[in-house]
């Protein structure tokens, strides 16, 4: 049994571990840059180590240095989170040499299945079905035109080290190829020091639909249903929700036991998820494997009533998984917010930067994982993620309204942030009506905003919001002990006073 | 007394008809106009920075956020940015703006750190030509020239950290 995990990670997902570590009786320890020294994670922590300055490359990224400090501070595990060292094949090998466990898959099922192109080829053994395309990189651009040719057009150009959208090209045309190509290989060789791409059919107007999976190390594998990530932003996601709108129970089985079957063919083990497209036909395909936790577990955790992190510790720690398929109920609906340091009204540039305010929504169903307190400042050296707001209701509808509400309650002050996107995606009637795919926010962001609701005495937002800012103005510098001011007299004034105003 | 605000893009007339007041002051009657139109509602200032507003029984809770450069208000989990003027400053800062001979300042559009100089002292710049790059929360943003002319000064070197409205480079 663990004693104690080291958490190689910053922001509301070393919270996130922390709370179930803490829950397990499990002490915790943090490690955090110079930038993160007054982070939360470093302040919730049983024992807090510094890594070096703010750069992840000197600092999170740094594999050695965290497992010294593990084995110093006499940690028997590691977990990496999201992100960062956690689908490090080398890291992961690393701790498999040490005495300390890496809360995750081995090594070799993370080298099989974290790699785009090794994963397709694992895929097709699996007898997944996935996009048609090549499954290895692309040797040359004459190459491309013949892979293209067979597949018919419009393709699609990854990179094969990629992630983020970083590398991608959609192509509608044999004549576009070459130029899509070119960027392509250059944009992969910049953002992974790896120029190589490959070719799949371009599927039109697909939803995202990922299969939450947790293997034990003696075999046993499950599959958690599914979740939604339609609603992307440049190929991030923003809205997750579970369960899928357009997902019934045979889809799902069909889904979830491919996804199992892959993952087993590698021997993989601990959590793990398999992304899928969604055709409007309902044809599912392979499209990658993520080998870690999600950032947006919470929707699956909301669904079926299990704790993936406890669940992965207790995997790591060698028990065998607690339940079977059958015994794995979905109930409700949940609905993931991604709250960002940015601005969706000025292009979403990034907004680091001190919360001087900081109002965080409560009540029934509502859960938020944050990293953040009032008066800490965002650093601007890592993501803008600030916090995760899930909702959580016996159906979509109302867990789409039990946001809004919360949405309502939230303020964030000092620094830009998204919530206000939210307000409108979770609004907007096609959204409502779960008319959803990868290019819906796009779409969405495209058309102007809607006109503000009439509020109080004809008024509306805007309106109030100016007679709030002219009060806020006029009590602004003003002494303690200043007198009040005598306006001037008016019909509204004596008016006032006959209704009882005090003064 | 009398404010001018720019509010979402609009230049909004408000005219208070009460004084100042300080936290624990129990809620009070307030006469106003906007933009001519009187409206009478109740306000209570609950702690510095939050207030409550009941117009004709609606009930608003308005909080605060105090920053010099572009003060906003939160209703209802919206945020409104605001810049207060009186006529005469805005008008000043209108005409100056309208210009397009004078040197034109290149500004931060995010807080972050400088990335990359694309210009030396001295270069001659085409309109739309990258100046420079800066970097927050792995987003990387080029600023672009907003004329032709010449680099007249250059305020920052590569790692230096830069605020939000901040005048990193001037081209005239």
């Amino acid at each position: 049994m663990f004693q104690k995990i080291l958490i190689a990670n910053r922001g509301e997902i070393a919270l996130r571990i922390q709370r179930a570590c803490r829950e397990l009786g499990i002490a915790t320890v943090a490690v955090y840059s110079d930038a993160d020294r007054s982070a939360l994670h470093v302040l919730e922590a049983d024992e807090a180590y510094r890594l070096g300055p703010a750069p992840a490359a000197e600092s999170y990224l740094r594999g050695d240095r965290i497992l010294e400090i593990a084995q110093e501070a006499g940690a028997q595990a590691i977990h990496p989170g999201y992100g960062f060292l956690s689908e490090n094949a080398g890291f992961a090998e690393a701790c498999e040499q040490s005495p300390i466990k890496f809360i995750g898959p081995p090594a070799h099922a993370m080298r099989t299945l974290g790699s785009k192109i090794r994963a397709r080829q694992a895929a097709d053994q699996a007898g997944m079905p996935r996009v048609p395309g090549s499954t290895r990189g692309l040797a040359s651009l004459e190459e491309a035109y013949t892979v293209a040719g067979q597949i018919g057009y419009p393709v699609m150009l990854k990179a094969a080290a990629g992630g983020g959208g970083k590398g991608m090209r959609a192509v509608a045309h044999r004549d576009e190829l070459k130029a899509a190509f070119e960027s392509a290989q250059s944009e992969a060789e910049r953002a992974f020091g790896s120029s190589e791409v490959y070719l799949e059919k371009l599927i039109e107007r697909p939803r995202h639909i990922e299969i939450q999976l947790l293997a034990d190390e003696h075999g046993h594998c499950v599959y958690l249903g599914e979740r939604e990530c339609s609603v992307q932003r440049r190929h991030q996601k923003v809205i997750e929700e579970a369960p899928s709108a357009v997902v019934d129970p045979e889809l799902r089985r069909r889904m979830g036991e491919a996804a199992a079957r892959l993952a087993q063919s590698a021997g993989y083990a601990n959590a793990g998820t398999v992304e899928f497209l969604l055709d409007s036909d309902h044809n599912f395909y392979f499209l990658e494997m993520n080998t870690r936790l999600q950032v947006e577990h919470p929707v699956t955790e909301l669904v079926t009533g299990l704790d993936l992190v406890h669940l992965q510790i207790r995997i790591a720690q060698g028990e065998p998984l607690p339940f079977t398929q059958q015994e794995i109920q979905l109930r409700g609906h949940a609905i993931e917010c991604r709250i960002y340091a940015e601005d969706p009204d000025n292009g979403f540039f990034p907004s680091p930067g001190r919360i001087t305010r900081l109002l965080q929504p409560g009540g029934p169903g509502i859960r938020e994982d944050s990293g953040i307190y009032e008066g800490w400042v965002v650093p601007m050296d890592y993501d803008p993620m600030l916090s995760k707001l899930i909702a959580y209701a016996p159906t979509r509808e109302l867990a789409i309204a039990r946001l809004l509400r919360a949405i309502d309650e939230y303020v964030i002050g000092g620094i830009r942030s998204n919530l206000g996107l939210f307000r409108r995606i979770l609004n907007d009637a096609g959204f409502r009506s779960a008319d959803i795919d990868t290019s819906y926010l796009d779409r969405l962001l495209a058309n102007g905003h809607a006109a503000t609701p009439v509020e109080a005495q004809g008024m509306n937002r805007e309106d109030i919001a100016a007679l709030a800012a002219a009060i806020f103005e006029q009590n602004r510098g003003a002494a303690p002990s200043a007198p009040i001011q005598q306006a001037a007299s008016s019909a509204w004034k004596s008016t006032a006073r006959r209704e009882g105003l005090r003064e | 007394m009398k404010l001018q605000l720019e509010i979402a893009g609009r230049l909004r007339s408000v005219e208070l008809e009460t004084g100042n007041y300080e936290p624990g002051d129990s809620a009070r009657r307030y006469a106003a106009t906007l933009d001519g139109q009187p409206i009478e509602f109740e306000a209570q200032l609950l702690h510095p920075g939050v207030l409550s507003l009941l117009i004709g029984h609606r009930a608003y809770r308005v909080v605060f956020e105090d920053d010099a450069e572009e003060p906003a208000v939160h209703i209802a989990g919206e945020r409104h940015l605001y810049r207060i003027d009186d006529p005469r400053s805005l008008k000043a800062r209108r005409s100056h703006t309208q210009g397009h001979d004078g040197p034109k300042p290149i500004k931060a559009s995010m807080p972050g750190r400088v990335v990359r100089l694309l210009v030396q002292p001295g270069d001659t710049v085409e309109v739309n030509q990258g100046v420079v790059v800066i970097e927050a929360m792995k987003m990387q943003n080029e600023l672009k020239s907003p004329k032709a002319g010449k680099v007249a000064d250059l305020r920052i070197a590569p790692g230096d950290t830069v605020t939000a409205g901040e005048v990193l480079v001037v081209i005239e």
